[in-house]
């Protein structure tokens, strides 16, 4: 078997994830890159209402707290940064990794921002699955790659990212080492696609019958991944020697599979990539060997993100009671409110009971006995704003005239934001690498 | 009968208004038993209990896998859901979990 070519690691699984974890794999020296994927899909939502705010800002607000302790011992070892918490401003966030980095005497470090991913411009050359109901606040594109590889051939220490693909943060920066071949790039996608989670790789939301189980304490210091590739584009996965961590055929199955839709055509900007010819080999306590991942073709178009504020409200509104005949009393709570508010329509209005029904509905099952406590949660959607008040009013004066006890009310008031999924003819997205100086 | 948490694991995920389900089997015993009775129009049955959308099934014999993918489960995405807390879809995998089926 021929050689390993570079390491990577998963540092950040979403915004606001752990930052003790990638500190601990710079440090290491045990990798040539860390890749922090901070931006899910709504992630961006935040960013595009602050940039609207100032031009200046829309990168993830968390940037110094996330980049203060991991520059310094990333810089001393070598190990290249790779991130999308540019989110909805990509130059601005890597101006702020800048002056961090002159902050800290590490004015060598090549800081690039990846720009062209916001394609608000081009509403309308975007086909949009939905109709765009109310104010698009953003429309971003999935971009690939080919940013990343030319910072990296150009010894970036940091690269910012917007709404590049999850896997292209990883790939991107494994490619100048591969072998040039399609199923090399599929490898490293599939590599990135395993990664962009990281405590969801190695044992984390995860459960199995049978032994193996992770404790409190594990989950508390959960290794995050490292892979370790070749030229070909097959991989190893493990944690940091001491980690804990579980990592074998279901964890690394479950995370595969993760939010791909179909396993034989998994979409990415660069490449469609085949799974279901993949082979995961238990090669050691906590690691295992990844191959087999094929190329299927390279989608003529790119996938967009359509935001939209929707005129209007959701109001949502939880109330709770206890002692004996706490669930009793909330659920005839809940039918109170179902008489007041009966003028709503049936798709606008929900009403549940927390601990009972509020999350899997009528297949939730019969309720485990008699419960100390119980909250009542009601949501409802108006297209008038100003209508959404009536929930709250309506769940307080359960505590004038409703059943004994009711207590504990919270209440919020949110847009009605939606997410549209389009598509866009990838000759009219041109990524950019900005550079700025350190 | 067996229950499916006995002999898979799931994970539930979501793009826009897609919701995407995966269960793996133990092995190859356990994943003949789940490819028999998680048929499409079964899990579509079940599902239909709790989310509209349409059912697609991928089975990948070669992982031990099933997957469901839902599209227009979640209307409008996530943050438009009308349920208590944001990502109620997340558990959406224990709805196929607690299923009993023919051993």
């Amino acid at each position: 078997m021929t050689r390993f070519v570079r390491s990577i690691a998963g540092g950040a699984g979403f915004a606001g994830d752990r930052i003790d974890p990638a500190v601990k794999l710079a440090q290491s020296g045990r990798v040539h890159a860390i890749a922090l994927e901070c931006l899910a899909e709504r992630t961006l939502v935040p960013g595009l209402r602050a940039r609207r705010r100032d031009s200046a800002k829309g990168g993830d607000p968390r940037i110094a707290r996330r980049m203060t302790p991991l520059l310094g011992p990333a810089a001393a070892n070598g190990c290249q940064i790779i991130t999308n918490f540019g989110a909805a401003n990509p130059a601005a966030a890597a101006a702020e990794v800048a002056a961090l980095a002159r902050t800290q005497g590490l004015a060598d470090l090549r800081v690039a921002a990846i720009t062209g991913d916001d394609v608000r411009h081009l509403a309308g050359l975007i086909r949009w699955d939905d109709p765009i109901e109310g104010d698009l606040l953003g429309a971003h594109a999935y971009i690939g790659t080919a940013g990343i590889v030319a910072a990296t051939r150009e010894d970036a220490g940091v690269i910012v990212t917007g709404r590049a693909a999850d896997s292209a943060l990883f790939a991107g920066a494994l490619i100048p080492w591969l072998d040039g071949s399609d199923t090399a790039l599929a490898g490293a996608i599939m590599l990135g696609h395993l990664l962009e989670c990281s405590g969801q790789l190695t044992g984390g939301n995860f459960e199995a019958p049978g032994p193996g189980a992770l404790t409190a304490a594990d989950y508390a210091d959960l290794g995050f991944p490292i892979a370790d590739i070749r030229a070909d584009g097959t991989f190893e996965i493990c944690v940091l020697e001491g980690s804990p961590g579980r990592i074998d055929r279901l964890t690394t199955t479950l995370q595969l599979l993760y939010e791909v839709h179909n396993p034989a055509a998994y979409i990415t900007p660069d490449l469609t990539v085949d799974f279901t010819g993949v082979v995961i080999e238990e090669i050691g306590p906590q690691r295992v060997r990844v191959s087999g991942a094929r190329p299927a073709g390279c989608p003529g178009q790119l996938k967009v993100s359509g935001f939209v504020d929707r005129p209007g409200a959701i109001a949502d509104v939880e109330v709770g009671y206890a002692g004996h005949g706490a669930l009793h009393r909330a659920r005839i709570a809940a039918d109170v409110l179902r008489l007041r508010l009966g003028a709503i329509p049936e798709a606008d209005l929900r009403i549940d009971l927390v601990g009972v029904n509020s999350v899997l509905g009528r297949l939730a099952g019969d309720s485990p006995g008699e419960p100390a406590e119980a909250r009542v949660h009601i949501s409802a959607r108006f297209a008038d704003a100003a209508e959404a008040q009536i929930v709250e009013d309506e769940v307080y004066a359960l505590s004038l005239s409703g059943p004994a006890g009711a207590c504990s009310f919270r209440s919020e008031t949110r847009p009605r934001l939606e997410i549209v999924n389009g598509f866009v003819a990838r000759e009219l997205v041109t990524t950019e690498v900005e550079w700025c100086a350190a | 009968m067996t229950r499916v948490r006995d002999i898979a694991c799931g994970r539930s995920g979501d793009k826009a208004d897609t919701l995407d389900l995966t269960l793996v089997a133990l092995g190859d015993a356990e994943y003949a038993l789940l490819a028999a009775a998680l048929t499409p129009d079964v899990v579509r049955a079940r599902l239909a209990e709790m989310i509209p959308g349409e059912v697609t099934c991928y089975p990948v014999p070669g992982l031990r896998a099933l997957k469901f993918v839902i599209r227009g489960a979640l209307p409008g995405g996530v943050y438009a859901s009308l349920h208590a807390g944001l990502h109620w879809q997340k558990a959406a995998t224990s709805a196929l979990l607690e299923m009993e089926i023919a051993q």
